[in-house]
């Protein structure tokens, strides 16, 4: 059964503008902000049916799943009424970040860092009203900060994101495999990161969790300017992580660098979806809500498999 | 001349030079640095590498470099020394003077033409970029030849060559040769002093210095400087009244510098072209003798002798001449008081009727009016305490006015007409008594006023020693001169120009009634000088010292130069006359207004007349060489050069010199300025610099792939 897809309208698009929402300093404030804002302006049919509590019943849909008709009250009122429950899924809902240095790249007012921790903030604080338990793994080469899943630690995830800070040079490998070991129930594990390792590096650090069960979603977090590489002025780049510099003239590499980047992200969504994972590739210029509908999609993808 | 530094520590600065060198091979390339996440695809991308070993705009470079030389040379402060520039060998084009010393000496053993011939060869080593000068000098110095290349000119200038009749003087000619060399526009100069070098010419402040680069070289002439020279030195020519005719008994001095042995000397006296007679001395070496000759009778006017001794290695001193006229006798008329028992002027008369040559022809009269008579053919008139009537008084202005003069004596019975006041130098006033002490002195006297000229030099009349008792007051008018106050400050005599002629006020007696002036030694001649003052006598001179300049348009002069009558002479006044020199040559003396010298420059007798006119008794001048030049002792030529050439700079390492340098430096240093020019040229470049390098920065963006550093 189809799901209908959210639509927001244009006044909270324009309200969760990465700009915007970067003046907002209080993490908690814009996770609710940002959640609260989005769910007044969605169908209300996402959020619903992932609970085993009643909560009302409204007239069948074509379109709706035929499971959840209630056939008593169709036995009673000769009408097809489609039961809905209370959200409560008690889910383990964990996030991992990527602190290492390239994160703090940005070419704007946000850095790739900030996207992902509002992303991240945003994603905790909706699952947490979804009463689910969420956790937060913070990581660069190694693990940095490790929140358990709880149902009570959303205030404290948000202030391990509110401090989080990208300096040090990261890698997948070793952080996601203390992480595998660490989570021993199976939830749903968010990874925010910019990739920048070879995708079968990366497929080889995330494959463990998806063979423990794991329901894993991605957001590649990329600046605009990484993507698109405008830049003109022949500098000298340094490479956030390392520290190695070579002077370049984009105007002569530009093309070369977006035949690479495109090849690599391509690698990249064509690993993660042959081992089924999602994978959003998330442009910080871009809106924040539409990373919560690929949020959502996937949410809702999965109860439909489960 | 070279360049030099004042401050050459900067010249560290000129390393400087390799900075841009340095930074262009060794800077990596500066630009905006991007920090960007990951540079893993950046790096794959293959790229272009060029090392930065090659130097690509050497125009830039090298402006650059020469910007930074600049800059140190002008903090270096450089300077072209021009102290230095004599010491830079036989470069460069050369401007030569050639100075010749043509006094009357150097026709001793003919070194006139050793000099021609000395000059002659300098003359020959002329390079073709040179610059000669030719200058004669004696007393004075002459430019022959000014600052040319032309060789013909300057040889037919050095045949004219001849000895002259003046003593030698370096000043003169150094000061054309420093004139000369400051005005070249060559670099080097050399001044060629060719001369006997006389001690006497050189006195060491004629303040002469050759300018910077110039060097003196001196070419001594001649040989030794003992020679025997015998010179006439002085005659005098006393006068003597013999029944009324004058005689004239000449007495030469003879004089002998050097010599070995005793040497017989004719010494003979010439009158008018004429031997009168010769007398034989006996003079030892370094010896003098006088030599008395007959007596003469003088009675033509102009007329010419000469003492002459036998020619010898230097003639030109061993003739003496003069010429003499007839003296005239000065017309003096005393006037004094018509009564009394004494004789006011007893004293007065005695001592104008004094002299040997009778040159006072002494009247009186006694009475208080003068007579137009009484003042005929007077030159001099003294009212001797006297009170004169009004007519009388006009009578002494009028012949004040043509040119006579009075002297008032102002005594116990002297006035003066009211209507004449103007014609004294002040009002008579009362009489004043000096009788405390032991009377009054003369306390202040003019001495460069002609009646006490002759009383100025030591033992020349003691004034101090006369006591003046009574006086009379005198007010001074603005016009009048006081010459003479006694020790009170008041006035003893004073003088007002009136006319042509003068009057002088005695405000004391003129005998020893009121002072005692009339018994000293000093009265007879202060009363014989006030005489020819009063009468405008000039002496005449007998002769005249070769280099004088007499002006033959002032009679004043012309009876000093010995012109007893114009009128004899031949002479008309406003009309052209003509000089024949004693060489025989003729100087044209045109009529002009205004003085016409006649330059006396050669020995012997010099006669001037009107053209066209043969006088019997011309006017003559005689002229004699200035002895000095006899005095043969010479001056070291090399003391000489030092003296007048640039002080050279040796650094003994006395901290005074090494001051004096390095102020000489920094004024040349300041002078020049060149560290303006320079600083200016590196301003520039580095402008320069700054556009070029923009625009090729400009073309060179986006023409090259990765540059890597």
């Amino acid at each position: 059964m189809a799901t209908t897809r959210p639509r927001h309208s244009a006044a909270s698009t324009q309200f969760l503008d990465p700009a915007v929402l970067g003046r907002i300093g209080n993490l908690e404030l814009l996770a609710r902000t940002v959640v609260d804002g989005f769910l007044t302006g969605l169908h209300r049919s996402p959020y619903l049916g992932f609970s085993m509590d009643f909560a009302e019943h409204r007239p069948y849909m074509p379109g709706d799943d035929i499971r959840r008709i209630d056939w008593k009250l169709f036995a009673r009122s000769d009408r097809h009424y489609i039961k809905l429950f209370e959200a409560d899924t008690n889910a383990n809902f964990s996030v991992l970040l990527d602190l290492s240095a390239s994160m703090s790249f940005g070419s704007h007012s946000l850095t790739k860092l900030d996207y992902a921790r509002y992303l991240a903030a945003c994603l905790t604080y909706f699952s947490n009203k979804q009463r689910d338990r969420v956790g937060l793994v913070t990581f660069d080469h190694e693990i940095v900060d490790y929140v358990p899943p709880s149902m009570k630690h959303l205030d404290t995830i948000l202030h391990t994101l509110d401090r989080a800070k990208a300096g040090r040079p990261g890698s997948l490998a070793g952080p996601i495999l203390r992480i595998t070991e660490m989570l021993g129930r199976k939830g749903i594990l968010v990874v925010i990161s910019d990739f920048y390792e070879e995708p079968d590096a990366v497929l080889s650090a995330l494959g463990p969790l998806r063979a423990r069960g794991h329901d894993v979603i991605v957001f590649h977090v990329m600046d605009p300017y990484e993507l698109e590489f405008p830049f003109q002025e022949a500098s000298g780049f340094e490479d956030l992580e390392t520290g190695e510099q070579i002077p370049v003239i984009p105007g002569k590499l530009r093309a070369d660098y977006l035949a690479m980047m495109n090849a690599h992200l391509a690698a990249l969504e064509r690993s993660f979806t042959d081992h089924r994972i999602d994978y959003r590739l998330l442009d910080t210029s871009k809106p924040l809500d539409r990373a919560l509908f690929e949020y959502l999609l996937s949410r809702e993808r999965m109860s439909k498999t489960r | 001349m070279s360049l030099a530094f004042l401050v050459p520590l900067f010249l560290i600065g000129f390393a400087g030079v390799v900075v841009p060198i340095a930074v262009h091979l060794t800077r990596k390339q500066r630009r905006n640095v991007v920090h960007f996440p990951s540079l893993m695809f950046l790096e794959k991308i293959p790229f272009q590498e060029r090392r930065r070993r090659r130097i690509q705009h050497w125009f830039l470079l090298s402006l650059r470099a020469l910007a930074l030389a600049f800059v140190a040379a002008a903090f270096s402060r450089p300077f072209l020394d021009q102290s230095s520039g004599a010491a830079l060998g036989s470069a460069g084009p050369r401007e030569i003077v050639v100075l010749l010393d043509r006094s009357y000496s150097m026709e001793i053993e003919g070194q006139i033409e050793q000099a021609r011939s000395q000059a002659e060869a300098i003359l020959s080593d002329l390079g073709p970029l040179d610059r000669a000068s030719l200058v004669t000098f004696a007393r004075g110095a002459e430019v022959v030849a000014r600052s040319t290349s032309d060789r013909a000119h300057l040889r037919a200038a050095l045949d004219t060559l001849t000895v002259s009749s003046g003593a030698t003087r370096f000043g003169p000619a150094l000061k054309v040769a420093q004139t000369i060399l400051e005005e070249s526009t060559l670099a080097r100069g050399e001044v060629y002093l060719l001369s006997d070098f006389q001690r006497n010419g050189w006195t060491g402040d004629e303040g002469v210095q050759l300018p910077p680069g110039s060097s003196l070289i001196p070419i001594e002439v001649g040989g030794e400087d003992t020679i025997d020279n015998l010179m006439v030195t002085d005659v005098s020519l006393p006068r003597q009244i013999v029944a009324g005719r004058e005689r004239i008994t000449p007495t030469a001095r003879v004089v002998r510098r050097g010599g070995e042995a005793t040497q017989t000397v004719s010494v003979s006296l010439e009158l008018d072209g004429q031997e009168i007679q010769t007398v034989d001395i006996e003079l030892a070496p370094n010896d003098a003798q006088s030599v008395s000759f007959q007596a003469f009778t003088l009675s033509r006017p102009h007329t010419t002798g000469t003492v002459r001794l036998d020619d010898e290695a230097l003639s030109a001193d061993n003739s003496h001449h003069f010429v003499l006229s007839p003296g005239s006798s000065l017309s003096v008329l005393i006037v004094d008081g018509a009564a009394g028992s004494t004789d006011p002027s007893l004293y007065l008369r005695g001592a104008l009727g004094i002299s040997d040559d009778g040159r006072f022809d002494v009247r009186s009269r006694r009475s208080s009016t003068v007579r137009p008579v009484d003042l005929e053919g007077a030159a001099a008139v003294f009212i001797n305490d006297v009170q004169l009537d009004g007519g009388s008084a006009e009578r002494i202005r009028t012949f004040a006015e043509e040119g006579g003069g009075v002297l008032v004596a102002l005594g116990q019975d002297s006035g003066w007409p009211a209507s004449a006041a103007d014609m004294l130098p002040g009002t008579p006033g009362p009489m004043q008594d000096r009788l405390q002490g032991r009377g009054g002195r003369l306390g202040y006297l003019d001495y460069e006023h002609p009646v006490f000229e002759v009383f100025s030099g030591p033992r020349s009349g003691d004034f101090t020693g006369a006591r003046f008792y009574r006086a009379r007051g005198f007010a001074p008018s603005d016009s009048a001169m006081v010459l003479a106050r006694f020790d009170d400050g008041s006035i003893a005599l004073a003088e007002l120009r009136l006319g042509r002629g003068r009057i002088l006020v005695w405000t004391t007696t003129l005998d020893s009634f009121w002072n005692d002036l009339a018994l000293q030694p000093v009265y007879l001649p202060f009363v014989h000088r006030l005489a020819e003052y009063l009468g405008g006598r000039a002496e005449a001179l007998p002769w005249f010292v070769a280099g004088q300049v007499v002006d033959v348009a002032n009679p004043e002069a012309l009876e000093t130069a010995g012109l007893v009558s114009s009128e004899a002479a031949g002479l008309v006044e406003g009309l052209d006359q003509v000089a024949l020199s004693p060489m025989g040559g003729n100087l044209a003396l045109p009529a002009v207004d205004g003085p016409r010298y006649l330059p006396l420059e050669e020995h012997g007798f010099y006669t001037v007349r009107q053209p066209g006119t043969d006088p019997d008794r011309p006017f003559v001048i005689a002229v004699n060489v200035d002895l000095e030049e006899s005095n043969l002792g010479r001056v070291e030529p090399d003391e000489l050069a030092l003296q007048i050439e640039a002080p050279a700079i040796v650094d003994d390492g006395s901290p005074r010199l090494t001051q004096a340098v390095e102020l000489q430096k920094e004024d040349q240093e300041r002078r020049q300025s060149l560290w303006r020019w320079l600083l200016g040229a590196a301003l520039a470049l580095f402008a320069l610099e700054t556009v070029i390098s923009n625009w090729v920065s400009r073309r060179a963006t986006g023409a090259a792939g990765v540059v890597a550093g």
